[in-house]
């Protein structure tokens, strides 16, 4: 319960600030409406559903009320969780919370992923592909050099022969 | 119509096939699922040209159809949503030694539907499109919050949630350059986010990295998968039997179902299980390891992935994120979905519909010898699998608009999504928010400019008023009903 009032909180301040940067752009008027106007709907909007989000969330918990056969409503979530719920034993599920250990390497690798964006500019592609699939391959538990080195390799490569030679993709 | 026969080119041929293996694979591979992997091939299309690059894009859309019920069969891990249902029975099929009748059943399910969609697609869509010639602004605007309302009913947890998705998905698409007036909103004086967020970025970020992240959370061990020899695909007569009516339910339905937005294979699929068990001639043996429980769902969900061509081909609009790339596939390549399609681009449109036909016979005859092959795909390990992923999503998003600040959209949108499937909110409402934003927008504005700022001009035409209405019932409705619910 905590946690979906929290998001509903962190979604109402997006609301809030994204509508705040909106008022530089000016409304005009409804026969000729200017830029202002799909973003001022739009935040307003949002800031209700979340504040919606949250008296909900306070006053019902966790508890979802939905008219459908719980079978039906497995399968009308979304893709991912679906598989997921399906894939895993209730008990490890992501549900299981963020402090929880199996979220340190996602966030491990999520950091990679920022250092990779900073560092394709400078390093090039090549290398720092070589570099990310090396980590990413280890972080996921990947044993030993060899083989990982070696897939780097053949994807970093592949990838740069495939997009900056036949298609003419400018890479870094 | 004569352009149908555009898809028996060599050239199309082959991207249909290159399609309808990769479509498969995918299927076949739990966790990259068709979205996130067409906007990562979306580059190579774009090489191809319209035609052959819309067809290998299609191929993948409903290729993915077919391979998802084979891991579901052979090792009761679905490769998609959409195959959810058909671990039910088709796992315990497998286990009673019938794991060859049920994969056969499986794929000839999946080929009436897709073969019977297409022509229902073929005869639909350009009246669709005809009908759609008289659109103006306030229908279109009609048609699309109808569209994003009823998809936030449809997507499934809760809908608040999904209708909170949507609007973030509408906010990031007002980043950039507006569409009428050409001012630059949102961009924090970053050149890159002038021309707006690259939806392949999003995409990709969203489906592909937020899918690796969320496989380390939880690796899943490769699958141990059963072989099974060529003799023993053949159902016997009675399996063959007792499968034909709930494959026909399953297409009408799964095509009705289509038409409707929202993840509308994954609906249909559970929709035909869920008639199967009230209609079916053997509904107790459900769940026990019935053929029904395999021929129903396998063709609604292929039925569908056909019906949900028909908004986006004939009216421009897409209601599933898989639609969503091919519309912008369709824009990247210079060609605007919609009822001028038939009239601009035939060639484009026939050729993509003829190449459904070709492409279903393709994967009727794949899927049946080749199915052990495929099956085997699920047992490549992760933790090589995942990183090559992660670069190929990097390289996709980047080459969009051969851009750094792109690839830095992609890991944002990845480490998002990763958070928003930790905490239970779905992807798909916002990248269809995302999408049909700009149209939204567009319409809206022109609308009222039509008018001359009478807001009643929106609802002055009879199809606008009736898209308007059953927009506000299907938004108020479940909500009365939810209320209700609290008050008991």
């Amino acid at each position: 319960m905590g946690r979906e009032r929290w998001s509903a909180v962190g979604l109402a301040l997006l609301a809030l600030g994204y509508l705040l940067a909106a008022r530089r752009y000016p409304l005009d008027t409804l026969a000729t409406p200017g830029p202002g106007v799909v973003p001022l709907l739009a935040g307003v909007a949002l800031l209700a559903v979340a504040i919606w989000l949250c008296v909900t969330s306070v006053r019902t918990g966790a508890t979802r009320v939905s008219g459908r056969p719980p079978s039906a409503r497995a399968g009308l979530a979304d893709p991912a969780t679906t598989i997921r719920a399906e894939l895993a034993d209730p008990a490890t599920t992501i549900r299981a919370g963020l402090a929880d250990p199996a979220t340190t390497k996602p966030a491990m690798l999520a950091v990679a992923l920022v250092l990779y964006a900073a560092l394709l500019p400078r390093l090039g592609f090549i290398v720092s592909s070589f570099a990310l699939i090396v980590l990413a391959a280890r972080l996921m538990g990947a044993r030993g050099w060899w083989r990982p080195a070696a897939l780097a390799l053949g994807v970093a490569g592949a990838g740069y022969w495939l997009f900056a030679r036949w298609l003419g993709v400018p890479l870094p | 119509m004569s352009e149908l026969f555009v898809a028996l080119t060599p050239a199309n041929l082959l991207a249909c096939f290159v399609g309808t293996v990769l479509g498969t694979i995918v299927g076949v591979l739990p966790g990259l699922g068709p979205a996130g992997a067409m906007a990562l091939v979306l580059p190579l299309t774009i090489k191809l040209g319209p035609t052959a690059g819309l067809i290998m894009l299609a191929g993948i859309y409903y290729g993915a159809m077919y391979g998802g019920s084979t891991t579901s069969i052979l090792v009761n891990v679905p490769g998609e949503a959409a195959s959810v249902v058909t671990t039910i029975d088709g796992y315990r099929l497998a286990r009673k030694g019938r794991a060859g009748a049920a994969l056969a059943v499986a794929a000839i399910a999946s080929f009436v539907a897709g073969t019977f969609s297409v022509v229902a697609l073929q005869l639909a869509a350009p009246l669709v499109a005809r009908a759609a010639l008289a659109f103006g602004p306030a229908e279109y605007f009609a048609f699309a919050l109808l569209g994003l309302v009823l998809l936030a009913n449809l997507t499934g947890g809760s809908r608040a949630k999904s209708l909170a998705m949507v609007l973030v998905g509408l906010m990031l698409s007002t980043v950039g350059m507006d569409p009428l007036g050409g001012t630059v909103r949102f961009t924090f004086d970053l050149a890159g986010a002038q021309a707006g967020l690259s939806f392949i970025a999003v995409t990709t970020g969203l489906f592909g990295v937020a899918e690796v992240l969320a496989s380390m959370a939880e690796p899943l061990a490769a699958a141990a998968v059963a072989r099974v020899k060529f003799r023993e695909l053949y159902p016997s007569r009675e399996e063959l039997r007792r499968s034909v009516p709930p494959m026909l339910r399953g297409t009408v339905l799964g095509f009705l179902v289509g038409l409707v937005p929202g993840p509308a294979a994954t609906i249909a699929s559970f929709v035909s299980y869920g008639v199967e068990k009230k209609v079916s001639k053997h509904r107790a043996e459900l769940g026990t390891g019935a053929i029904e429980g395999v021929a129903g769902p396998e063709a609604a969900n292929n039925a569908a992935a056909g019906g949900g061509m028909i908004p986006l081909l004939s009216l421009g609009l897409p209601f599933t994120p898989s639609t969503a790339v091919l519309l912008s596939g369709m824009l990247l390549m210079s060609v605007t979905p919609g009822p001028f399609l038939l009239r601009d681009h035939p060639g484009v449109f026939w050729g993509v519909i003829g190449s459904f036909y070709v492409g279903n016979v393709m994967l009727l005859l794949l899927n049946l010898p080749l199915v052990g092959l495929f099956a085997r795909v699920a047992t490549i390990p992760q933790q090589y699998l995942m990183p090559a992923v992660l670069v190929l999503c990097a390289v996709a998003a980047y080459s969009d608009n051969n851009n750094i600040f792109d690839v830095w959209v992609m890991t944002a949108a990845g480490i998002a999504g990763w958070a928003m499937r930790a905490l239970d909110w779905s992807p798909a409402p916002l990248v269809l928010g995302l999408v049909l934003g700009p149209v939204l927008e567009r319409s809206l504005l022109q609308a009222l400019t039509i008018a001359r700022g009478e807001v009643s001009g929106l609802w002055a035409s009879g199809p606008a008023l009736v898209m308007l209405a059953a927009a506000l019932i299907a938004f108020v409705v479940p909500g009365l009903a939810a209320l209700k619910g609290h008050a008991s």
